[in-house]
């Protein structure tokens, strides 16, 4: 099929927006495994647990504030209001990582690497159940984020046909990498925690709480699940399985990228994102095998991923 | 003007008359609607023939449907509808006047095929369901086996009765399978745009085995009406949150129909990132069961969008609901149940599946004076003519249920606070299916001849 000029950066802006949100949810996966050692199953459902709780946060500020206004300001406003949403449903992930790491996964870490496969997903089951219980087994969904932002003109502004809620994912996607990127290397708390990657028992020699840091790490990783969940879920709907396929596709990301790489982590998904578009444009039953075959790739020219694992470099 | 039953009305039909034109007993008359047609104590006193033999003991029933999840956005609505049949059943004094109805609803979910062995464990007298087309090529063959009736409310895959299970007994499907569907947007397609319109087609329809048998049936039905191209198929996985991709390549071929299957919560994010990417202004879509997101789409994300959508055997407001009472009698008592913001087709899946068997007993009572065994039951149910309030339904001698289609295009109506359809077209089955005997892909061919 034929593709115009316009259809071929609609499509590649698609796989791009895919990547950001994947690299939202793999990147705390990542990171658990790099620094920790720990395969968490259940990274899926703190994903999804962020879609959830999310909608009950957009809800409530956008009661408080109201529709988005007219004019600049009012936009501002709104938009600004959706970053906080997003950011106090991250915040709310934090407490339950913490709990997760400090109640459960402590306990086993020196045991053998099945024992937290199990336990990662009896809590993933678990979370599957306090959301039932919650929210109840139907779909819910937030109407006015999607809507209202997609009111915004902006690539109209330069002739494209393409979402501004988008356009909004790919900005705010830049900025945690950014954001990501910046802690790890120019912060004290950055570093000590690549420290604790490279070395562990160096680290504790000269004082690092390796119980803290995991801690932080793993409360980490669930702000970033709940971040993802929280950017992810407007144009779509939260529902009790959402949490598998994202689950699955950061596997293949992290796998693509190298074991525990930040780095890694962000090329695989924007690799993923993109090669997967483009599949569905030109071969569309290639969709779901499309992730696979990328990694099947990777792992045969370059077994350790494309930036090996965690190290001197996030 | 609206019209009101009155006393007048019932004298006018007569008491005899009435039940005799919709099966002759009171559990008849209270399926097909009409039981308030008939004075008080009549229904209760009409209940097929009492006691000759038939015991009191409750009736065991199971109903195999999604309860939960994406899914359950269908499933829960053939539950509602199921568990309305068996109310009604139940308070026109059960079947043949004696025996109530006990209605056990299992989730489909990951395992259906050990849940519906269990409910033969249990000695259930007659099952009912699945919703998925996956699920009944598992349980029918299962059916034959076990010798115990199944009428399937949905799981419309046109192979059933083709390939899976080609010459059954035990086995029996209500809803208007496949073909039926797909037949019906085809031809509704040529009647909204126009056959020397329509040049070139698309389709984004869900990537399992339903999807895809719509889509091919699509294909063979739209290509045999018109000299449409198929410029583009996408298969998007079920549940999936982004179907951007799929949405841009409609925008870039911006074919003349785009073809959909897509179903529940998919349909809500389909419209409403079709409607962010502006895709209404380069395509007319035409979808077999995008009605059943009806209680779900959201009203901006329908405003401007040209939707046309099937609601296979039963849409609410055909008759208009003023004008039918048995209608508005169904409307009113499914939208108290929870769960139900308006009935869909695949309520009407639960109903007329309870009403097709209990119907098909009570016939069977009447003829043989006592309750009839599981192979009688199928004999009557072959070439069974019963009511509800969508109309008449046959189950054809191919163990296949036959009744008129429906599509409209999909609006929202404010006052109902859910999507409606309008300026609905009726398709009789004798347009949508094959007859009994030929394969639907031998029928669409057979159209150029």
């Amino acid at each position: 099929m034929a593709v115009s000029a316009t259809a071929a950066l609609v499509q590649t802006l698609n796989g791009i927006q895919f990547g950001f949100i994947l690299f939202m949810i793999a990147s705390g996966l990542t990171v658990i495994l790099g620094i920790l050692d720990v395969l968490n199953l259940a990274h899926g459902e703190l994903f999804s647990l962020g879609a959830y709780t999310a909608i009950g946060v957009f809800g409530f500020i956008i009661g408080v504030i109201g529709p988005p206004g007219g004019g600049v300001v009012g936009t501002v406003v709104f938009v600004l209001a959706v970053i906080a949403a997003v950011l106090v449903t991250a915040a709310i992930l934090l407490p339950v990582g913490t709990i997760f790491e400090a109640v459960f996964l402590r306990q086993i870490y020196d045991r053998d690497q099945v024992y937290q496969l199990v336990l990662t997903f009896a809590l993933l089951l678990i979370l599957l159940d306090v959301k039932k219980f919650i929210w109840g087994d139907s779909s819910i969904r937030t109407d006015a984020v999607y809507s209202a932002i997609n009111t915004i003109p902006t690539s109209e502004l330069v002739g494209l046909n393409y979402p501004t809620y988008n356009v909004f994912v790919i900005l705010v996607g830049s900025a945690v990498v950014a954001g990501l990127f910046w802690f790890f290397e120019r912060t004290k708390t950055g570093r000590i925690i690549r420290a604790t990657a490279i070395d562990r028992e160096m680290a504790t020699a000269i004082g690092v709480s390796t119980d803290r840091v995991f801690t932080l790490v793993f409360a980490l990783g669930a702000f970033l699940a709940g971040f993802a969940g929280a950017m992810a879920v407007p144009p779509t709907s939260a529902t009790l399985e959402m949490g598998t396929n994202p689950l699955v596709l950061s596997f293949v990301v992290i796998v693509i990228g190298g074991l525990g790489s930040l780095r890694g982590a962000f090329v695989g998904a924007l690799l993923v994102g993109v090669i997967r578009s483009w599949m569905i444009t030109l071969y569309p039953p290639g969709e779901i095998a499309a992730p696979f075959a990328i990694m099947a790739l990777i792992l045969l020219v370059k077994p350790e991923g494309l930036f090996g694992t965690w190290g001197e470099t996030a | 003007m609206k019209r009101t039953t009155t006393d007048h009305d019932s004298e006018g039909i007569g008491r005899r008359q009435l039940l005799s034109a919709v099966g002759g007993s009171a559990v008849a008359a209270a399926l097909a609607g009409c039981s308030t047609l008939l004075s008080d104590g009549e229904a209760a006193d009409q209940g097929g023939q009492s006691g000759g033999g038939i015991s009191d003991e409750p009736i065991q029933a199971g109903l195999l449907t999604f309860t939960r999840g994406a899914p359950g956005v269908l499933g829960i609505q053939a539950q509602r509808g199921a568990e309305l049949a068996v109310q009604r059943i139940n308070e026109a004094g059960g079947i043949g006047g004696q025996r109530e109805i006990e209605l056990d609803v299992v989730n489909e979910g990951s395992n259906p095929l050990d849940s519906y062995n269990q409910f033969i464990e249990e000695g259930k007298e007659v099952t009912f369901g699945p919703i998925s087309s996956g699920t009944h090529s598992q349980i029918a063959p299962e059916v034959e086996k076990n010798e115990v009736i199944n009428l399937g409310t949905d799981g419309t895959v046109t192979t059933l009765y083709e390939e899976t299970v080609p010459d059954p007994t035990y086995s029996f499907r209500f809803q208007n399978y496949d073909i039926m569907e797909v037949v019906t947007m085809a031809r509704e397609a040529v009647q909204r745009v126009g056959a020397d319109n329509i040049s070139t087609v698309a389709g984004v329809n869900p990537g399992y085995s339903f999807g895809e048998d719509e889509m091919r049936v699509f294909t063979q039905a739209i290509q045999q009406l018109t000299d449409a191209e198929i410029v583009y198929e996408g298969f998007p996985e079920l549940g999936a949150s982004d179907m951007a991709n799929h949405i841009t390549s409609i925008n870039n071929e911006e074919p003349d129909v785009t073809f959909s299957s897509l179903w529940g919560g998919d349909v809500t994010t389909f419209v409403r990132q079709a409607s962010a990417n502006n895709m209404f202004e380069n395509t007319t879509v035409f979808g077999t069961t995008l009605y059943s997101a009806a209680g779900d789409v959201p009203a901006d994300a329908l405003a401007g969008t040209d939707i046309y959508s099937g609601s296979r055997n039963y849409y609410w407001g055909l008759p208009a609901l003023g004008n039918w009472q048995p209608g508005r009698e169904l409307f009113d008592a499914a939208t108290q149940q929870e769960g139900v913001t308006v009935p869909t087709a695949h309520y009407m899946s639960g109903y007329g599946a309870v009403t097709a068997w209990a119907t098909a007993v009570e016939k069977a009572i009447d003829l043989l004076g006592t309750y009839p065994s599981q192979e009688q039951i199928a004999q009557v149910l072959e070439g069974h003519g019963f009511f509800t309030p969508a109309g008449y339904h046959n189950i054809a001698e191919d163990h296949q249920g036959a009744s008129n289609s429906f599509a409209g295009q999909m609006v929202y109506d404010d006052d109902l606070g859910a999507a409606r359809l309008e300026d609905v077209n009726t398709y009789p089955a004798t347009e949508t299916a094959p007859p009994p005997g030929v394969t639907g892909s031998d029928w669409l061919d057979s159209w150029s001849a």
